[in-house]
């Protein structure tokens, strides 16, 4: 996906996007964080085009969005949104899953397929009966990953997807994307403010006042702590550590992502180095 | 005490059972535990939105004993002040002044003093007067949640509960949020209840932990205790705090960490002598 | 059973209700629905509790045909007012009608759950698309609104708690406190519903829903033996009340 110069006002006022320019690799997991009127939670509708932009393109998978292709180009992604119960429409899981299914055209006989092995994808094949009501938010929302799954979309937007979520919910999901980027290749693109999922991701982008603040592979994302306190992000407590080290005169020779990978790297630590 | 929920019907569900707690005065204590554990029902009991089935519940100086039918129940819903989750919902006034003052009017204060403890509130909780006259569906998500908790604080409850607060904010949003309510118990000395998921806000500013399980009271313990390593966390199936994650890996490893150490700059202080040493 | 075949029956039999066929027609309706409500195991008191809320005002219309009709044969006088046979017949005509009506609509909902309903209602309405009757939308406003009532009860129940915690009581007070408090509930139920419709809007959209366009459908509809049958029997009883009505 290309994004080249975006730009958006809510009632020409507010800048949600302010020539934003950016651009996802096949098949790699970017993610997209800043605090809360960043401009990150509309860049999802304005890709989908749920939003109209007022001026630059967006392209995916070579097709440029535009009012005449706005179903292609929906039919090539595929969003998670925040609120698990407001995306549910079916009355049931297999009757969600079919939801995409029959705006599609799909032919009648293959869904029932088709619903069985998405469902299966998030394990969720034991609950294709289950009402909405009866389900827990990670479980909504795993259906709505198989909802969109079953589209074969070339690029997977979450927006926000964990937000809503208890503990549990949110590590179900994490698993879940981690698994589909992993497995299948899929390319990722989650808005989220989730630090350990940045972490693990292969490139950062960081919005702050609708402009792209900073934005990079995750090492070289995290090198300056005090850029990201000024946009207002959080930084992993592995990094705070790190940094709270440095002061103390220890030093390591590449960022650490993981509380794990900091106390290996202090077990290995030369104070020769 | 006891709550079942449809009890007599075939939807009966038992959410607490055989519950005995002793909440102390003035403290910040943390409600844990998964979805389902009964926390959400457990707070209900303590501004008597829902009452016991068996059992006594005593809050404040009020009694409420099961089969009992308690009278004058309004007034305790203004000296306990419970906030839900995503509170943001419950407004709906014309303006965000009247939305905050809509509390205090129900217990009968003039409207000059409904305005003012409105104001009062609003100050705490950070919102500009530049926004009293704004409609406050306006405002954003934050905001929104701000004016709400305002509109609780405005009855100026000696008991506040809330049910997690910070679900859906930012870290920005989160932290402020939580300076707001060590105010509140620290300088105010509100005895705060939070019902919470957020392993490193109980550590940072939670005096006591209550660990709810499958509708009973697991654990009553002090935060001190309760963190002192990451054992007792994972027993109940819970994520220990980040620091707590790092100072059971550097015990594995033969570091030594003293029970004190609570911030990363001690943390670091600790370590950097260590590995010093060794280098 | 197909819902399609039941909704038809239902609307054959309302409309053989509507017949002049005399006493004995509906002896003959009245025996076909309690058959059907035996088959269907429902009991007889689910039909008294529908009909209960009538009878206030068949009783109404009791008193006011007493006083009206002067056909028929003189019952008994009070004074100069005399109170006719007929007044009686034409009460318990009526009251016979709506029992029928009753009973033969509280099978239909009793035993099709309100989605396989939906689904038969937007198949029967297909043909009068071409009249520009949008089947397919009104299937899908009924049924999502079925999918959001339970969510939409529990939000209403979760807004009144917080609206009792900031000492909001909804059982007692003045008039003006009883509004606010109601306008405390209705207000934020409306927002709620409102930014609910939004987002279902935006998730219907992004998976490519576009109301108008070709769509395929999940569930299908098959009729049966069974259903053809019920439509044949309810057919047949149409058919005989015109006899009896006209017939003889």
């Amino acid at each position: 996906m290309e994004v080249k110069h975006l730009n958006f006002s809510y009632d020409g006022a507010v800048k949600a996007a302010d020539d934003v320019s950016f651009s996802v690799e096949q098949g790699s997991y970017t993610t997209i964080v800043g605090h809360n009127g960043s401009g990150k939670s509309t860049l999802a509708k304005l890709i989908s085009g749920l939003l109209e932009k007022e001026s630059g393109s967006i392209t995916i998978s070579g097709l440029e969005l535009c009012e005449q292709n706005i179903r292609k180009i929906r039919s090539l992604i595929g969003i998670v949104f925040q609120n698990p119960d407001n995306q549910f429409i079916g009355s049931s899981v297999s009757d969600d899953i079919a939801f995409g299914l029959e705006n599609h055209c799909v032919p009648q006989p293959e869904m029932d397929g088709i619903i069985a092995e998405y469902a299966g994808k998030v394990k969720m094949l034991d609950y294709l009966a289950s009402e909405p009501t009866h389900l827990s938010g990670g479980q909504k929302q795993r259906v709505a990953i198989a909802g969109v799954l079953a589209m074969h979309p070339a690029i997977l937007i979450f927006d926000e997807a964990t937000s809503m979520l208890d503990p549990q919910g949110k590590d179900e999901i994490k698993k879940v994307i981690r698994g589909l980027h992993q497995e299948s290749g899929l390319t990722i693109l989650s808005i989220t403010h989730d630090i350990d999922e940045v972490s693990a991701s292969d490139y950062v982008i960081a919005m702050n006042d609708g402009r792209i603040a900073l934005e990079g592979t995750p090492q070289e994302f995290f090198r300056d702590a005090e850029r990201l306190k000024r946009i207002k992000l959080d930084i992993p407590f592995s990094l705070k550590m790190e940094d709270a080290l440095a002061k103390k005169g220890i030093r390591f020779k590449e960022r650490c992502l993981s509380t794990e990978g900091l106390v290996d790297a202090l077990c290995r630590y030369d104070s020769n180095m | 005490m006891s709550h079942v929920y449809s009890d007599g019907t075939p939807y009966r569900y038992a959410a607490l059972t055989d519950v005995n707690l002793e909440i102390s005065e003035g403290k910040m204590t943390a409600i844990i535990g998964a979805t389902g554990s009964g926390k959400s029902t457990l707070v209900q009991h303590l501004n008597a939105l829902l009452l016991p089935n068996e059992g006594t519940v005593y809050i404040l100086d009020r009694t409420i004993t099961a089969g009992e039918d308690p009278k004058h129940l309004k007034s305790l819903r203004g000296s306990v002040g419970l906030v839900f989750q995503f509170p943001e919902y419950q407004l709906f006034e014309e303006t965000v002044l009247k939305d905050v003052a809509f509390g205090p009017k129900n217990f009968g204060f003039s409207p000059e003093e409904c305005e003012q403890k409105a104001k009062a509130a609003l100050a705490l909780t950070g919102i500009d007067p530049s926004y009293y006259e704004r409609s406050p569906l306006e405002l954003s998500g934050g905001q929104k949640r701000r004016v709400a908790i305002a509109g609780i604080l405005a009855m100026d409850p000696s008991v506040l509960v809330l049910d997690e607060p910070t679900a859906g904010l930012d870290p920005a949003g989160t932290a402020e949020m939580m300076k707001l309510f060590h105010h509140l118990n620290h300088d105010l000395h509100k005895t705060v209840l939070i019902v919470t998921h957020d392993m490193e806000q109980v550590y940072a500013y939670c005096d006591d932990v209550v660990v709810m399980e499958n509708g009973k009271a697991r654990l009553h313990a002090a935060a001190r205790e309760f963190f002192r390593d990451g054992a007792t966390c994972t027993k109940m199936g819970i994520l220990p705090p980040a620091i707590i994650h790092m100072k059971d890996l550097l015990k594995e490893k033969g570091f030594t960490v003293d029970d004190s150490v609570s911030t990363v700059e001690e943390m670091a202080a600790c370590i950097a002598a260590q590995v010093k040493r060794r280098g | 059973m197909d819902p399609r075949a039941k909704i038809m029956a239902m609307l054959i039999m309302l409309v053989a209700i509507f017949f002049p066929s005399g006493w004995t027609g509906y002896a003959v309706i009245f025996c076909c629905v309690a058959g059907v409500i035996l088959l269907a195991k429902l009991s007889f008191g689910f039909i008294w509790k529908a009909m209960r809320p009538m009878l206030f005002m068949l009783l109404f219309l009791l008193i006011v045909n007493m006083a009206v009709v002067n056909t028929g044969t003189v019952l008994f006088s009070i004074g100069t007012w005399h109170i006719y046979s007929d007044a009686i017949f034409q009460t318990l005509y009526i009251a016979v009608r709506l029992l029928l009506m009753i009973m033969i609509t509280t099978v239909l909902t009793a035993t099709t759950k309100p989605l396989d309903m939906t689904l038969g209602i937007e198949d029967l309405l297909k043909p009068f698309e071409k009249i520009h009757v949008p089947a397919h939308e009104i299937a899908m406003l009924i049924s999502i609104a079925l999918r959001f009532i339970p969510d939409l009860i529990e939000e209403t129940q979760r807004i009144m708690k917080a609206q009792e915690s900031r000492g909001v009581d909804l059982k007692e007070g003045k008039m003006k406190e009883r509004i606010m408090a109601i306008l405390s509930l209705i207000v934020p139920l409306f927002v709620s519903a409102f930014q609910r419709a939004e987002d279902l809007a935006n998730a219907m959209e992004a998976r490519g829903y576009a109301p108008g366009e070709k769509r395929t459908r999940y569930k299908v509809l098959k009729m049966t033996g069974r259903d053809w049958m019920l439509l044949a029997g309810a057919s047949l009883v149409l058919i005989a009340m015109i006899w009896l009505a006209y017939g003889r």
